[in-house]
């Protein structure tokens, strides 16, 4: 609507006038809204320009993936890792591409162990002492630390990012130690029983009879060696738990007779602390299928544990059932000692930790009882937790699978 | 409780650990047993005659060859560590010790060694050793007592 040139009297109408008003300040508008189109549009490149820096250049691998586990993308890190290339990969489902397996070569199923538990919105951390192995494109592996994590949209899973972290180093410079600490304390044990052995020739009288302060002195260089010897074997357990050399041979065991027997060796120091230790077996009970001296080591441990910490004149229950809808047996030995604190029961199963409210009390102790029962016992299809109030007591649960057919004979107890 | 042995049993030690293997010995002996040492595979086997300075065969060193051989042939039981000098180890050991045939594949060996390698324990049953015990687990008495033991009943 070009206006005449040579109209100079008012040329549009008052609607028109109204109409081209509207039009103008439609044109500001939609002026406007371009030029923040375009500002955002400048400004989400720039942020993909980041993003993208971010994943190009971070040296962990980098997987996203869809809901159903169909690679998305990969960044470079991970293309050097794996062998593969972005293009290869991109549309392929992860489960047959990045193949992952565990220490002993088992395959890691990702349905199971990882997409079902992800898209349910969970984290999957597999690390240094649980590492992945990832089998290459040229079927090489390595050991891998990954963290998978759920992608969320406006509260909905869409997919999940896992990242992979090439842990070759750490896993060498941790075998290294582990085979340090197994090889030293091989060593040990030659001195130790050149202690032990002379000091038992000395005690009993071998070579003279001692006076009653020498015999009690000897007595504690004994004790003292004694003590050495158990922990240089929990160092040896330790170190061939880590190492994987750690060798279970399950078979067909009476489990009331095994606690019956680790009952009698501990009568000494049940005794000693005036405790009362009451057992409760359930008749006619299964035998389990497990290792028999490694599952003596775990409650081993956890009763003498319960002895230890537990005050004069406490009591220790234990309590064997059958569980048949799970065909378990399940053994629970009761305590009324000084519990484990509350902030510290997460840690109670890790190598080398001791409560504090028990450090405080008795200074015999490893800290590596409970991570060596848990070890054997993660390794035996079994279960092992606690529950625990610190000044009351606690009480821990350890399940095995029942071999079934087999029944033990009535216990006397 | 000390049972007595009805005739002097002479017991082989093969133990590197100088220390270790004079405790050995003592306790054995003080249990009224015959003890020969050796710290190799080797010693064990050699009945080379020592010469001296000169080169030459002494009546000495003949008659320690003789006694060692004398003694060999009188081994009733065998306590073997698996680590040892030189290049042979326990098994080593037991694999010529039993190659002998006769008599001496019945002779009882005890490994008493350091490690409980699950392995080795298993090596050294399918050589049909199956006495085997770790070092520092036990007290000198107890293996000592088991060696009385299948002696005594070797016996009956």
């Amino acid at each position: 609507m070009k206006p005449r040139a040579d109209d100079t009297s008012q040329p549009y109408s008052d609607r028109e006038l109204q109409g081209l008003k509207e039009l103008k300040t439609a044109r500001a508008s939609i002026l406007k809204n371009l030029q923040d189109t375009e500002e955002e549009s400048q400004n989400n490149l720039q942020k993909t320009a980041i993003d993208e820096a971010v994943l190009e250049s971070i040296g962990d691998g980098l997987v996203v993936m869809d809901k159903l586990g169909i690679i998305t993308y990969v960044n470079p890190a991970l293309e050097r890792m794996v062998g593969w290339t972005l293009d290869e990969i991109v549309g392929n489902s992860i489960v047959d591409t990045l193949i992952l397996e565990k220490e002993k070569g088992e395959k890691v199923s990702y349905n199971e162990e990882i997409l079902s538990k992800v898209l349910a919105g969970g984290i999957v951390v597999a690390d240094l002492t649980n590492p992945f192995y990832h089998v290459r494109k040229d079927k090489s592996t390595f050991p891998i630390s990954t963290t998978v994590s759920p992608i969320l949209l406006a509260g909905e899973i869409i997919g999940a990012v896992m990242t992979f972290r090439d842990i070759t180093k750490e896993k060498e410079i941790d075998k290294a130690k582990t085979e340090f600490v197994s090889l030293a304390s091989h060593q040990l044990r030659t001195p130790l029983s050149t202690i032990n052995w002379y000091t038992e020739m000395l005690l009993a009288g071998d070579v003279g009879k001692l006076s009653d302060k020498q015999d009690t002195y000897l007595r504690e260089i004994y004790r003292g060696s004694q003590r050495m010897v158990s922990l240089v074997n929990a160092l040896l357990s330790v170190s061939r738990m880590d190492l994987g050399t750690f060798v279970l041979e399950p078979e067909p065991t009476d489990f009331v007779r095994l606690i019956q027997t680790i009952i009698r060796e501990q009568q000494f120091h049940i005794e000693r602390k005036k405790i009362i230790v009451t057992t409760s077996f359930q008749d006619s009970l299964p035998l389990i299928h497990a290792d028999g001296k490694l599952l003596s080591m775990v409650v081993q441990n956890i009763l003498s544990n319960a002895v230890k910490y537990t005050p004069d004149n406490g009591t220790i229950d234990l309590t064997l059932t059958l569980i048949p809808s799970a065909n378990t047996l399940r053994l629970k030995i009761k305590d009324t000692g000084y519990g484990i604190p509350l902030a510290q029961q997460e840690q109670i199963f890790t190598k080398l930790f001791r409560a504090d409210n028990v450090r405080e009390k008795e200074t015999e102790g490893t800290g590596l009882g409970l991570y060596i029962a848990k070890t054997i016992i993660d390794n035996s299809e079994g279960r092992l937790w606690f529950e625990s109030e610190e000044n009351k007591g606690t009480t821990f649960y350890l399940e095995l699978p029942a071999f079934s057919d087999q029944v033990t004979t009535k216990h006397k107890v | 409780m000390k049972k007595n042995l009805k005739e002097t049993k002479t017991v082989l030690v093969v133990e590197d650990d100088q220390p270790l293997l004079a405790v050995i010995k003592m306790k054995l002996e003080k249990e009224g047993m015959h003890v020969i040492t050796s710290r190799s595979v080797d010693r064990v086997f050699s009945i080379e005659i020592e010469k001296n300075a000169a080169n030459k065969i002494t009546m000495s060193s003949v008659e320690l060859s003789l006694k060692h051989l004398n003694d060999l042939d009188r081994i009733d039981a065998v306590w073997l560590d698996h680590n040892l000098l030189g290049s042979e180890n326990g098994l080593d050991f037991v694999i010529k010790f039993k190659d002998n045939g006769g008599h001496w594949e019945k002779i009882p060996i005890f490994v008493v060694s350091n490690t409980a390698d699950p392995e080795l324990v298993q090596k050294y049953a399918a050589a049909q050793v199956p006495n085997y015990y770790v070092k520092a687990e036990h007290t000198l008495e107890s293996i000592v007592n088991d060696i009385k033991n299948v002696l005594l009943g070797e016996k009956k």
